[in-house]
């Protein structure tokens, strides 16, 4: 992908879950296919593909699609294997419920920090290895689960499996060199989405893993011990399959990975510097961790929430707190897609409504949820919960790359970082002491998302104005490109390092909504939606 | 009458109504029980038994002391083990709560009988699924609507007496310790044994 190449552990290109409009297919005069490959799908001149066909596993593109997707999957499954059989593991190693919170805390730190390494692995050996290291070796860790005796051995492997997380970086790393960054939002919104439904995926799995062990005639300590044999599988066989079947770019050259056009080297200071001295990147961390973070969060109580509250069996339990992570089918890109349809009409305005809006109602429902007395008023809240969180995730994602061009993959690394961190900071506050009740848990981890969404009022574009704020009238901060190229010194814009900035802010010019026909735009600019 | 008399009237009908259909209901409270019967065990107060292994001796009949007819209602006995204060500290899947439908005291049915006037007695062998902690054993007796209407426990009204322990089974087994060492070790080197043989190939290929 022609673009500026930055040193190791910088780029994380691809990292964003949206980057353009929300289209399947790119048309061929906005970007011509190279007519001489030969591949399934139509392909640009990098032979990255231009459609993006769900239903095949064409060699590359597609099967790379698929591969990534569900080794994500594969990944959230083990992560939050432990959650529906909590029930049976805190008999079975005496747990209190400040064990349980801390091992839920740590299932969700581990991957702070490595989604930021990932980003330096991929670089260095390409994501298909980038993937295939970190899942292989956190395979083992999986299986550690069959000798743990007491609160602490928990803790430690729940903290070293989460460290699997960091496959969204190697994922949505790899779609970016198979497909074209028309199409990208769409593709890395899916992916992400999808590995997602894991978390409701093992809520189902193991609980009648557990079962079927069961009644092969093992006693309750041992069988959900066996049961989590099969996420550890699931590790090795995808492991072998991205080896196998998988290959780093559309011509299955890893060494041209590293060589580009006409490039330029960025540095990383620079491009860290812009990242955390933006206002926005710290106001979207927050943000994060209050829809992503809460997902992840819930992902690990909903389960022996409803087990407890409404004495259901454990299986029922798993079924409910399934339909909570598998809503992230529809929901996630739903939310994308809403963001799209407002910024259609009223531009970045838009964008920042819809999450707002989301996210707020997400919070509402979540109030409601803890308060619910009766199961089916539980499940209906927590449902609308779910969409309203993960609707909210897909809707940040269609905001990120606004905010910045140079360090859109510092910023979106530090962004799912944040969801992490509020995850570990909820969980810790709300589901580890036994000052409240996990309801009472619920209904003010409710409260403190609607509070910390707030903070989106706040965020500003000079070009585009706020939630109630109206653009700047200010004729040079007004424009597109002064946002973007404000982030570049003069030194660096004699060199014309900034061109891609440039090219970027002529493209954003759609975040104008409406208003997009008064704004100046040269007669050659691509148009922005396909 | 006056309205407020009136009122009133209304009010502890319906409180009244309201009690007879929670009973009607099954909402049973634990303080609305009485203790009539006596409950004991072969354990000494302390002692730590170890699940799957060790057997008690637990037996139960009515208070001799009391009025005849107490019992009349009573149609089954069922035995059950239960947490002491203890192990429910920071544990609130097994709190006390007085309504018996929500309380998670006693999760552990030992043995269920119909009623005798004589004592009876179980050998019960600590099941494999009991969790480590601390215990005392209570018996219910229910009425013919399967509805409790007395209790005994072999510990006093504060549960703080005559308490045993059980140690629960590790759930860990060799076989299990095995294969999961032999699964992880075959996910490390098959990873290794990829990657270095593709480096080789690379280097080859690019000598050639």
């Amino acid at each position: 992908m022609a673009g500026i190449e930055q040193s190791p552990g910088s780029s994380m290109h691809g990292v964003t879950g949206r980057e353009q409009s929300f289209a399947f297919s790119v048309a061929s005069p906005i970007v011509p296919t190279d007519t001489t490959a030969k591949f399934s799908l139509p392909v640009d001149s990098e032979h990255k593909a231009k459609v993006f066909k769900l239903f095949s596993f064409a060699n590359p593109h597609m099967r790379t699609f698929h591969l990534s997707w569900i080794s994500f999957f594969t990944c959230f499954v083990s992560t939050f294997a432990a959650a529906p059989l909590v029930p049976i593991i805190r008999d079975n190693l005496n747990l209190t419920k400040q064990d349980i919170g801390n091992a839920g805390v740590a299932s969700v730190s581990g991957s702070i920090f490595s989604r930021l390494v990932m980003g330096a692995v991929c670089d260095l050996l390409g994501p298909r290895y980038g993937c295939v290291f970190l899942i292989m070796l956190t395979a083992p860790t999986v299986f550690c689960m069959s000798f743990v005796s007491n609160a602490g051995g928990y803790i430690a492997v729940r903290f070293m499996i989460g460290f699997s997380l960091a496959t969204f970086v190697s994922c949505q790393y790899w779609m970016s060199t198979m497909f074209n960054s028309k199409i990208i939002g769409l593709v890395n919104g899916t992916a992400a989405g999808w590995g997602n439904m894991g978390g409701g995926a093992t809520q189902l799995i193991m609980p009648l893993l557990y079962d079927v062990i069961r009644r092969t005639g093992s006693t309750p300590f041992t069988a959900w011990r066996i049961a989590f044999f099969i996420p550890g599988w699931l590790h090795v066989i995808m492991g072998i399959l991205v080896l196998t079947l998988g290959q780093d770019l559309p011509d299955g050259n890893l060494s041209t990975l590293q060589k580009k056009g006409d490039v330029s080297k960025d540095k990383f200071s620079k491009v860290l510097w812009y990242a955390i001295t933006n206002y926005r990147t710290w106001i979207f961390v927050l943000l994060y961790g209050y829809s992503m973070g809460v997902e992840l969060s819930t992902d690990n109580v909903i389960a022996e929430y409803f087990y407890d509250r409404f004495d259901l069996k454990l299986h029922t339990a798993g079924i409910i707190a399934a339909t909570f992570g598998m809503a992230n089918l529809l929901a996630r890109p739903f939310g994308g897609y809403a963001s799209d349809f407002t910024a259609r009409y009223f531009g970045m305005r838009g964008r920042l409504w819809t999450l707002w809006i989301f996210q707020t109602l997400g919070g509402v429902f979540c109030i409601w949820l803890g308060r619910a007395n009766s199961l089916p008023v539980a499940i209906l809240a927590m449902i609308l919960f779910s969409v309203g969180a993960q609707a909210a995730c897909g809707a940040t994602f269609g905001i990120i790359p606004f905010i910045s061009r140079r360090s859109l993959g510092i910023i979106s690394g530090l962004t799912g970082a944040g969801g992490n961190f509020g995850s570990g900071l909820t969980q810790l506050v709300f589901f580890t002491s036994s000052t409240f009740s996990t309801a009472a848990g619920l209904s003010l981890m409710g409260v403190m998302i609607v509070c910390c969404t707030l903070p989106v009022t706040l965020v500003h574009f000079p070009q585009w104005g706020s939630m109630f704020v109206p653009p700047s009238k200010d004729m040079v901060k007004s424009t597109e490109e002064f946002y973007y190229a404000s982030e570049w010194n003069e030194v660096e814009k004699q060199k014309g390092l900034h061109q891609p900035s440039l090219k970027f802010a002529e493209n954003s010019r759609s975040e104008r909504g409406k208003r997009i026909a008064s704004a100046p735009t040269p007669s050659d600019s691509t148009p922005t939606h396909v | 009458m006056e309205p407020k008399r009136y009122g009133i009237t209304i009010l502890g009908s319906l409180l009244l109504f309201f009690c007879m259909a929670a009973t009607c209901y099954g909402i049973v409270l634990f303080s609305s029980l009485s203790r009539t019967l006596e409950v004991t065990a072969s354990f000494k107060q302390g002692q730590v038994l170890k699940a799957g292994v060790d057997k008690i001796t637990v037996t139960w009949g009515l208070n001799q002391s009391l009025a005849a007819g107490t019992d009349s209602a009573y149609k089954t006995i069922k035995v059950k083990l239960c947490y002491s204060p203890v192990s429910q500290v920071d544990r609130a899947w097994r709190k006390t709560v007085d309504n018996l439908a929500k309380d998670k005291t006693c999760q552990f049915k030992i043995v269920s009988r119909p009623y005798d006037k004589w004592n009876q007695t179980f050998e019960w062998k600590v099941e494999r699924d009991v969790p480590s902690g601390t215990y005392f054993i209570r018996a219910y007796a229910y009425n013919s609507d399967d509805i409790e209407v007395a209790y005994g426990q072999t510990t006093d009204a504060k549960k703080t007496t005559n308490l045993f322990d059980v140690q629960a089974i590790t759930g860990r087994h060799a076989s299990l310790d095995i294969a999961s060492v032999c699964f992880s070790a075959f996910a490390v080197l098959s990873l290794l044994g990829f990657f270095i043989a593709e480096k080789r190939r690379a280097k080859l290929s690019e000598q050639k």
